[in-house]
């Protein structure tokens, strides 16, 4: 009786683990990706150029969060050429927690280590 | 070569070699850490190239739109990169604590600052095992170096010290041609007054200056006995030692005998404790020098009336006086040659220089005690 209710309390809370990441991935595909999607803007390249302007996770966020909070050329990561050819976003409505979390698994999404491989000849 | 020479020699060529060895080492040491670097340097120029292929790699992947990317790898060059903050990103080996340091026991190390920050790179620090050959390379030639060094020295120290000592050489052969010529001129003249102070005395001539003859007799033995010590330091270096089974017993009897006159002069009383047929394998003549410059010290020194004691075993001679005594600061240095613990007798100060020569040639032991005013005990024990 006892392993049933154990099997049974690991399976809920397996399920409800997974239904946090899916919530999680959710928000992020909801909140940025789909919308990125929609007006082909391509977020791996968007990725780089933060990556490639601020190097740490803790200065890119730090910078992500600075332009959806209030968009502006200065604080683009754009060049302003960009802005001839395209309008400037809107800024977010997303209160801070949700858009630093968005913003954390936007990161960990395309982290460039999880592309990183070394070959090995032999 | 005397022995003193070669004493001279030899310290000059230890002060001379050990300095020329410590001067050479200091400059071999700077020479080698300079040349060590230089060749790191060299090596890490071969780094630095490596280091801007890896940098022109990491541009292109960078800017690859594929879904895994390939880490750049050069032949026998680790590398790592790291993000603005040092914090390690990605690399292809366990990078070390310190992005500062420069080599370790067995690598050489390169910090490139990146910029742009292609991949989030802020640094790339590159790595390739150090080339020892040339450094080994390096070490034998300065070791060659050092050993032809120090062989061309020594000859050169070996001529320039027989150099520096040719002065003193020249000064001690013409103080040993002195001494030798005066020696020599003094023997006849002494030979004749003992002998015809001996013929006096046979003859019975002469009797109402029986003191004044016993003085002159003295005197002239005194003056023998410095011309044998003379001749004994001149030619200690080139002797010709003749070991034989000398009775010391006999000896001992005989030098008293000689010495008679001047403990008659003294009025000194003697005491002896002379075991019979004691025989010691020892130069007859070096004998005689021993014995006799210990009993001459013991008499000179000696206060009249005073009391001379000899013992002699099948291990050791015993001579006490009742003396003048030495100071406890003249014990240790009284051995040494010229050198006089008290002056208000004539003598040289070569007596127990010679006693001392004579007991480290045959590798006897001599022990000498005094206390000033009350007296002196030597003792030479020749078996233990």
């Amino acid at each position: 009786m006892e392993k049933i209710i154990l099997i049974g309390f690991y399976l809920l809370n397996s399920s409800l683990s997974a239904q946090e990441v899916h919530t999680v991935e959710n928000t992020l595909e909801k909140d940025c990706l789909s919308c990125h999607r929609e007006q082909q803007i391509p977020s791996s390249l968007l990725y780089k150029r933060y990556l490639m302007t601020y190097s740490t996770k803790a200065r890119m966020e730090e910078a992500m969060f600075d332009y959806l909070k209030d968009p502006k050329k200065e604080n683009s990561i754009m060049p302003s050429q960009f802005f001839l050819k395209f309008p400037m976003k809107k800024r977010s409505l997303l209160d801070n927690a949700t858009l630093h979390k968005d913003i954390q698994n936007y990161l960990k999404e395309f982290d460039i280590r999880k592309k990183l491989l070394i070959f090995n000849s032999q | 070569m005397l022995h003193s020479e070669r004493r001279s020699l030899i310290r000059f060529l230890v002060i001379y070699l050990t300095s020329t060895f410590l001067l050479f080492s200091i400059a071999s040491w700077v020479y080698y850490t300079s040349s060590k670097h230089h060749l790191l340097d060299k090596q890490r120029e071969l780094l630095k190239y490596e280091a801007q292929q890896i940098q022109s790699q990491l541009r292109i992947l960078h800017r690859s739109e594929a879904k895994k990317l390939i880490y750049p790898k050069i032949k026998q060059v680790d590398s790592a990169i790291y993000d603005l903050d040092k914090h390690y990103i990605f690399g292809t080996y366990t990078p070390p604590i310190s992005l500062e340091k420069r080599h370790d026991k067995k690598r050489l190390f390169h910090l490139v600052r990146i910029e742009p920050y292609y991949l989030g790179a802020a640094y790339l620090l590159v790595s390739r095992p150090i080339d020892f050959a040339p450094i080994e390379q390096l070490q034998k030639h300065i070791l060659l170096f050092m050993a032809l060094a120090g062989i061309l020295f020594s000859i050169l120290g070996y001529f320039l010290g027989k150099l520096f000592i040719e002065p003193m050489r020249n000064a001690m052969k013409q103080m040993n041609r002195f001494i030798q010529d005066t020696t020599h001129e003094l023997n006849t003249p002494i030979s004749t007054i003992l002998a015809n102070i001996e013929m006096i005395e046979t003859f019975g001539k002469c009797k109402e200056s029986r003191a004044e003859l016993d003085r002159i007799s003295i005197a002239s033995r005194t003056l023998s006995r410095i011309y044998e010590d003379l001749t004994y330091l001149n030619l200690n270096h080139d002797y010709h030692r003749t070991v034989v089974s000398v009775n010391m017993c006999e000896l001992i009897e005989e030098r008293l005998n000689y010495f008679s006159a001047m403990i008659e002069a003294k009025k000194l009383e003697i005491d002896t404790d002379i075991h019979t047929d004691i025989t010691l394998s020892i130069d007859r003549n070096d004998a005689i020098r021993l014995i006799d410059n210990l009993l001459s010290n013991a008499i000179k020194y000696n206060r009249i009336h005073g009391n001379l004691f000899l013992e002699i075993t099948q291990n050791m001679f015993l001579l006490r006086d009742t003396g003048i005594g030495i100071a406890p600061k003249d014990l240790t240095t009284v051995l040494q040659r010229f050198k006089r613990a008290n002056s208000s007798e004539g003598g040289f100060g070569i007596g127990l220089d010679i006693v001392d020569q004579i007991v480290r040639y045959y590798g006897f032991e001599f022990q000498m005690t005094s206390k000033e005013n009350e007296g002196t005990e030597v003792i030479v024990i020749w078996k233990k």
